[in-house]
């Protein structure tokens, strides 16, 4: 016998489109800096938004599985929010530099290799394998992310019943 | 199963950490380049704020390399503390303990009350990642056993057929 499947992507979408968006800004996406700051706190929106819209109670995993859903979903909007900035930001550098050898500076050794890198990170396989890249680390934050909301906003254990097992089960299992 | 992957995954993303300022010791600017860039979306990577190693900044600041070592710490913590099959999340109390240490010190710093030294930013940033394999490890394996006994749910009906 099986709990209900909670219905996890409309949380997942709503939460994962604001962590993203938040993400992709300029200034504000500097939240990540602190252990993925919107991805994880998204999360636990998402995780929150799931433990008002089930009737039944939740578990970690239902936690993990809205949290990493939550993160892909912010990969994707992140990427799409970063494009338009990343153009202008490297415009900006560009000019800055052209400015810096107008007065004969010398400019900082590494720095057009870093340009030359944002460029290329601009062609559709980089973005590509930037976004699968940011997927997987914002999956994994959001699962986190997720199982907190779930132990903070929604209850911890389903209590035994006839009809249900238990969710946390007592006997040794191979998935740990 | 949960677990193992867990350990190998944060001993990978540690030497990921130390492998850039090693290849940038060694000249391989473009490699050393890209494992910044694998942790770009993740830390500012503020050349002050992070511990060196042969005079080239780590891949992290001070304060999330304090994260994933105390993450490795509560990892290597999490039988002894919790045994393998146990589920249960750690009390919204203990989360709020060790959070709180960290969250001062990060809103004083964006508010210019105060600037942390670099010690002080790894300990804050050691103390919450301690807790988070608890959290982790509970809700991956948890998310195995649901994927587990859907499919096999799902299995079960097709077995018996429409009726």
């Amino acid at each position: 016998m099986n709990k209900p499947k909670p219905e996890y992507l409309r949380p997942a979408l709503i939460a994962g489109a604001v962590a993203g968006l938040l993400s992709g800004l300029p200034i504000i996406g500097a939240g990540n800096c602190l252990c993925c700051l919107w991805i994880v706190g998204g999360a636990a929106v998402a995780a929150k938004l799931l433990a008002a819209q089930t009737p039944g109670l939740l578990t970690a995993g239902d936690g993990a599985i809205v949290g990493a859903l939550t993160g892909i979903f912010a990969a994707v909007v992140d990427t799409l929010v970063k494009m338009p900035f990343q153009r202008y930001n490297l415009e900006l550098a560009r000019r800055i530099l052209d400015r810096f050898s107008e007065y004969g500076t010398d400019i900082p050794s590494g720095l057009e290799g870093w340009l030359d890198l944002g460029s290329g990170a601009l062609s559709p396989g980089w973005l590509l394998l930037g976004l699968f890249f940011s997927a997987a680390v914002y999956a994994v934050m959001g699962a986190l992310g997720g199982t907190i909301g779930v132990s903070l906003f929604g209850r911890k254990a389903i209590p035994p019943t006839p009809s249900a097992p238990p969710a946390t089960p007592q006997g040794p299992s191979d998935a740990t | 199963m949960v677990y193992a992957a867990t350990v190998a995954g944060t001993v990978l993303w540690l030497a990921a950490i130390l492998l850039a300022p090693w290849l940038a010791g060694r000249g391989a600017d473009g490699a050393a380049r890209i494992v910044y860039a694998v942790f770009a979306p993740v830390c500012h990577q503020d050349p002050q704020r992070c511990f060196a190693l042969g005079g080239h900044p780590l891949a992290v600041c001070g304060r999330c390399l304090g994260i994933y070592m105390g993450f490795a710490a509560g990892l290597a913590l999490t039988p002894f503390v919790r045994g393998f099959s146990r589920l249960a999340l750690p009390r919204g109390r203990i989360f709020a303990v060790l959070i709180l240490p960290m969250a001062l010190d990060g809103v004083a710093g964006v508010l210019g009350l105060w600037r942390s030294p670099i010690g002080v930013r790894f300990v804050t940033g050691f103390a919450w990642g301690t807790i988070l394999p608890f959290y982790f490890v509970a809700g991956v394996a948890d998310l195995v056993l649901i994927r587990r006994r859907r499919r096999s749910g799902r299995g079960l009906e097709k077995s018996q057929g429409p009726t």
